[in-house]
């Protein structure tokens, strides 16, 4: 028996050995996996965002967009992000939306913009878009709701313009499961506080919308499929607490509110 | 790894190529069954179970298949949901994700050969006792 228990004992030890000195070698440079992953991430949203792009008025006003990029930028530069990996669209949408798409797209809705208060409230939702971006959750979302066959399917070209629809429907209006929302929320008070940016306008910001008129409450797709509102608001505000922070601003005087201004502009002129 | 030891009788032409089809229905069963590991522990029981009342080289022999097959199972299906979750999303390709596929694809085929020559063997009639499950079958079959 004794020699039965060693046996199976130096057995098991072998194959630990085995795996764990195979796990030593650098395999995902060997395959190249990191390159053929960002490679597809990068076609897939092309393609996703091709459609978008067919289907929506992208706004390209200069003012509007140097004005939110100055935001993303400030962002990104105080989380040691690389702003040129960030693709930003901004919308001609009065929807109050904002999501990522593969290959580091960041969309994001006129009708956002102009519900946020302040630019404060803004850098909340790009920072916690951002927060989905740097963890992975866009390519994990997708792989989980239309299959990895679909997504290879799509990046390689062989996709029907059904399933981009479908794939860019479910990006753009669905929530990701709480738990990835709630890693998005956590680390978005941390980019904002390295930011110094106050993390609270992003908590306002989610209470207000949640006490919006039902009436009202399908043009705000962000809150709307994002549940537990105010849970959310709540669980940001006791993050943050306890956590020093020094506030700067990031937009000149009156460049938020000349922002505001250009987007209703626009908006009147649809 | 695997020795050649004198069986307790000499067993007849009759035995040898039921002791022997054990392990050649194992092969079997890993080629059909690679991408969900349970088929092979399946294939191999319902072998063992069919040759449960056979003479005691035939069970030995058996038994010996099955549970070399149990290890492989468990390993082969630790790789199997791994593999799933990846391709869910739930988790990434690692550099401990794809040693382990390598470390079950040594282990698998280590097993797959020793089986070929176990089938071989036990068909001549020479009698393969494999290291610890050898030991571990000697403790479970009884004449």
């Amino acid at each position: 028996m004794r020699k039965l228990i060693i046996q199976g004992t130096g057995m098991v030890a072998v194959f630990l050995f085995t795996w764990f000195a195979l796990s030593e070698v650098d395999w995902m440079s060997i395959f190249k996996v990191e390159q053929i992953t960002k490679a597809t991430e990068e076609k897939l949203g092309k393609t996703i965002w091709d459609w978008f792009n067919h289907s929506e008025k992208e706004i390209r006003d200069s003012e509007i967009f140097n004005t939110v990029d100055s935001l993303l930028t400030k962002v990104c530069a105080s989380n040691d992000i690389y702003r040129d990996q960030v693709e930003l669209h901004i919308v001609s949408n009065e929807e109050v939306n904002a999501f990522a798409l593969p290959g580091n797209h960041l969309v994001i809705y006129s009708g956002l913009i102009n519900s946020s208060e302040n630019e404060s409230e803004l850098c909340g939702v790009i920072a916690h878009e951002l927060a989905h971006i740097k963890m992975e959750h866009v390519m994990k979302k997708l792989v989980k709701e239309v299959g990895l066959s679909v997504v290879i399917s799509m990046s390689t070209g062989n996709n029907g313009g059904e399933i981009v629809k479908e794939a860019a429907k479910l990006l753009s209006s669905t929530a990701y499961d709480r738990k990835l929302e709630k890693e998005a929320d956590l680390m978005a008070v941390d980019y904002l506080i390295n930011a110094g940016i106050e993390p609270r306008h992003f908590a306002d910001f989610l209470s207000r919308l949640s006490e919006s008129q039902p009436e009202i409450e399908s043009h705000f797709a962000w809150i709307s499929t994002h549940p537990d509102s105010q849970k959310r608001a709540d669980y940001i505000n006791s993050y943050r607490e306890g956590q020093p922070q020094e506030v700067v601003a990031v937009l000149a005087n009156g460049t938020w509110m000349r922002l505001k201004e250009n987007i209703n502009n626009l908006d009147d002129n649809f | 790894m695997i020795s050649i030891k004198r069986f307790a009788y000499e067993p007849g032409e009759h035995e040898l190529e039921k002791a022997s089809n054990s392990y050649v229905m194992s092969l079997v069963a890993i080629i059909g069954g690679l991408p969900f590991p349970i088929i092979n522990l399946i294939a191999t029981l319902a072998f063992y179970v069919g040759n449960r009342k056979g003479t005691y080289y035939v069970r030995w022999h058996c038994m010996q298949a099955l549970l070399s097959q149990f290890s492989v199972f468990l390993v082969n299906t630790v790789g199997f949901w791994w593999t799933i979750s990846v391709i869910l999303g739930y988790e990434s390709v690692s550099n401990q994700y794809i040693a382990y596929l390598l470390t079950i694809l040594v282990f698998n085929a280590a097993e797959f050969l020793g089986t070929i020559f176990t089938a071989i063997k036990a068909r001549k009639g020479v009698h393969v006792e494999w290291w610890f499950y050898g030991d571990l079958t000697n403790l479970i079959c009884k004449p």
